[in-house]
C-alpha cells in the first residue's frame, strides 16, 4: 500500500512540475531531452505518465465520457431502451479513453480489436442480422388482419423525406443528407446500414441520434399525439382484429419479400433478412433457427453493434458542428414522422364508415421504433379510456413502418449510390 | 447560406423526395391489395373443398372471424390454468432407487480441506 501511494505521489508531483513549467504533457512529444531528471526511475515514471489517459485527456473526451455516463444512467434509472443504451454508453466510454496513437488500440486504428468489430458496422453487416432477429420475433398477424393500416407506416415515412430536404437546406452534401434522412424512419439498423453506404464518416453521429431519439420516443411522442388529436378521437374504439390463418402468416413473408424487393432491390439485405426471419418463425418447421435468430444471434449483434457504434464517437471525430446539426435534424424528423402518421390517420377517417373508424393515435406508431411507439399509443389510449386497448392495432402501422423505412432507405440508396 | 441554397440542385432533391415517397406508398399499397385479396382466395379454396366433401357451406362466415379481445383473454386464461394444473405422467410405482456412489478423488474425504490444514492449537 505504501509503495502504491509513493508511486502515485511521484506521478502527481511530475504532473504538477510539467504543468507549472508550462511543458506539453502529450505523449507524442516525449523525447529524452524534455525529461529533466537523469534518474532512470523518474524517466520511466515520466514515460509511463505520458502514456496514461490523464496525460492525454482533452475536454472533448471528458464531455463524451459524461454523455456516455448519461446514457447508462438513462438506461438504468429510467429503463429507456437499456439493451441499446448500456452497450452504446459503454462504447462511448471506451471510445473516449485517451490513449497514444500507434498501438492498435483505437477504433479507427487499423488492426485494433475494436476496428475489427467496427468492420461489421462499416460494411453494413450487423443491421441485416438485427433485421433477421426482428423478423423472427415479430408477429405480423395484426398487420395481415387489417392491411389498410399499412398506409400509416407509409405515411410516417414523411419524416425520412422531410429530413432529406431539411438536411439539404442545412448545407449537407447530398449523400450525407440521404444518410441523415433515414433517422426519420426511427429505425436504428436501417439508419446505420444506409449511412455505412452513403456517408460512413457520419455513422457515429447518425446512429447516436437515431438511438437516442428512439429511446426518447415515450417523451417525444405523447405531446405531439395530444396536440394533434381531439379527446373524442382519442376515445375511438377499434374493431378487434380478425383471427389470421397459418397459411396467411406463412404467405406474408414470401409475398412481402418478393413484392417489396422487386420494387426496391437495394433494400435486399434488410428486407430479405426481415422476411426470412419471419418465415423461419411462421413456417413451423425451423423453430430452432427462429429461436436462435430472435434470442442469441440478435443479442450478440446488439452487443457488438451498440459497443462499436458507441466507440465510434471519439471526441475528435464526433464533436463537430455537423453532429449538432444531425441531432437537430433527428429531433425534427421524429416530430415530422409522428405528425405525418397522425395526420394520415385523420384523413383516412374521413373516408371510413363509422363502425370502421380508426383511432388516429395509432398513426403515431407508423414510425418504426418497434415496439416502443406502439406501447406509447397503448399507454395514451389507456389514459383516455382504461378499457381501450390499442396495442394490437398500433402494432400494424409499427411493423409496416419497419418495412416502409427499409424501402425508403432502399430508394435513397438507389438514387444516391 | 443563401448562396449555398442557390447552388443546390433543388429539382433533383424534389424528384428524389416525391418519387421516393411515392414508391414507399406504392410498395405498401400493393401489399395491402394482396393481403385484402388473400383471405378471399383462401376462403374460396376452402369452400370448394367443403362442397366437394359434401359438407354444408355457410353463406358468409366473414363476420364470425372477428373474436373480441375479452373472448381471447378468457380462452388464454382457461388454457393457462389447464396447462398449469396438469401433472407429469407418472409410473405410479413408488420405490426408492439406490443411489450409486462411485469413488472419485474429487469428492473424496481424504482430500478434504480439514485434512490438509495443520491442526488447530
Amino acid at each position: 500500500m505504501r509503495k502504491f501511494v509513493t508511486v502515485f505521489t511521484v506521478l502527481g508531483l511530475l504532473f504538477m512540475v510539467s504543468v507549472l513549467s508550462g511543458g506539453n504533457v502529450s505523449a507524442q512529444d516525449v523525447t529524452p531531452d524534455h525529461v529533466d531528471s537523469s534518474s532512470a526511475l523518474v524517466k520511466g515514471l515520466h514515460t509511463f505518465w505520458q502514456y496514461t489517459g490523464f496525460s492525454n485527456v482533452t475536454s472533448g473526451n471528458l464531455i463524451m465520457i459524461v454523455v456516455g455516463l448519461f446514457f447508462i444512467f438513462l438506461a438504468i434509472r429510467f429503463n429507456y431502451e437499456p439493451l441499446l443504451l448500456v452497450p452504446i454508453g459503454t462504447g462511448i466510454l471506451l471510445g473516449n479513453i485517451p490513449f497514444v496513437e500507434g498501438f492498435q488500440i483505437g477504433i479507427y486504428e487499423e488492426g485494433s480489436v475494436l476496428n475489427y468489430l467496427y468492420f461489421g458496422v462499416l460494411k453494413g453487416i450487423y443491421p441485416p442480422l438485427i433485421f433477421l432477429g426482428i423478423g423472427a420475433m415479430t408477429d405480423f398477424s395484426s398487420l395481415i388482419s387489417n392491411p389498410r393500416l399499412m398506409l400509416l407506416g407509409a405515411a410516417a415515412q414523411l419524416g425520412v423525406f422531410g429530413t432529406f430536404v431539411g438536411a439539404m437546406a442545412m448545407g449537407f452534401e447530398i449523400h450525407e443528407a440521404g444518410a441523415i434522412s433515414i433517422i426519420g424512419g426511427a429505425d436504428g439498423p436501417t439508419a446505420i446500414f444506409s449511412s455505412s453506404k452513403l456517408a460512413p464518416h457520419l455513422i457515429g453521429s447518425i446512429a447516436i441520434a437515431a438511438y437516442s431519439y428512439m429511446a426518447l420516443v415515450p417523451v417525444i411522442q405523447p405531446p405531439i399525439i395530444r396536440l394533434m388529436t381531439t379527446k373524442k378521437e382519442r376515445l375511438i374504439k377499434m374493431k378487434p382484429p380478425r383471427a389470421v390463418s397459418k397459411t396467411e402468416k406463412i404467405l406474408f413473408p414470401l409475398i412481402g419479400l418478393l413484392l417489396t424487393l422487386f420494387i426496391s432491390p437495394t433494400a435486399l439485405p434488410l428486407l430479405g433478412m426481415l422476411f426470412f426471419g419471419n418465415l423461419m418463425k411462421e413456417c413451423g418447421v425451423t423453430e430452432r433457427l427462429a429461436e436462435t435468430a430472435r434470442t442469441k444471434l440478435i443479442d450478440i449483434i446488439t452487443i457488438l453493434l451498440g459497443l462499436t457504434v458507441g466507440a465510434s464517437t471519439q471526441a475528435s471525430v464526433f464533436l463537430t458542428s455537423q453532429s449538432i446539426k444531425i441531432f437537430v435534424l433527428g429531433a425534427a424528423s421524429f416530430i415530422i414522422a409522428t405528425a405525418g402518421g397522425l395526420l394520415f390517420a385523420k384523413i383516412m377517417n374521413l373516408f371510413l364508415r363509422k363502425e370502421n373508424k380508426i383511432n388516429p393515435m395509432i398513426g403515431a406508431a407508423g414510425v418504426s421504433a418497434v415496439p416502443d411507439s406502439a406501447r406509447v399509443v397503448q399507454h395514451e389510449g389507456l389514459k383516455n379510456d382504461p378499457s381501450n386497448h390499442l396495442l394490437m392495432h398500433a402494432m400494424a402501422p409499427n411493423v409496416s413502418g419497419v418495412i416502409g423505412s427499409a424501402v425508403a432507405a432502399g430508394m435513397m440508396l438507389s438514387f444516391l449510390m | 447560406m443563401i448562396h449555398f441554397l442557390d447552388v443546390v440542385n433543388w429539382s433533383r432533391i424534389w424528384v428524389i423526395t416525391i418519387v421516393g415517397y411515392s414508391v414507399v406508398f406504392t410498395a405498401l399499397v400493393l401489399l395491402i391489395f394482396v393481403f385484402r385479396l388473400m383471405p378471399k382466395l383462401l376462403n374460396l379454396h376452402l369452400k370448394r373443398r367443403l362442397k366437394k366433401e359434401g359438407k354444408i357451406v355457410e353463406a358468409d362466415a366473414g363476420e364470425e372471424q372477428y373474436i373480441a379481445g375479452e373472448v381471447n383473454a378468457a380462452i388464454a386464461l382457461a388454457l393457462s390454468l389447464y396447462f398449469n394444473e396438469m401433472h407429469d405422467e407418472e409410473s405410479n410405482i413408488i420405490t426408492i432407487k439406490r443411489v450409486e456412489r462411485r469413488y472419485s478423488p474429487w469428492s473424496s474425504k481424504i482430500y478434504n480441506l480439514n485434512n490438509i490444514l495443520p491442526p488447530r492449537r
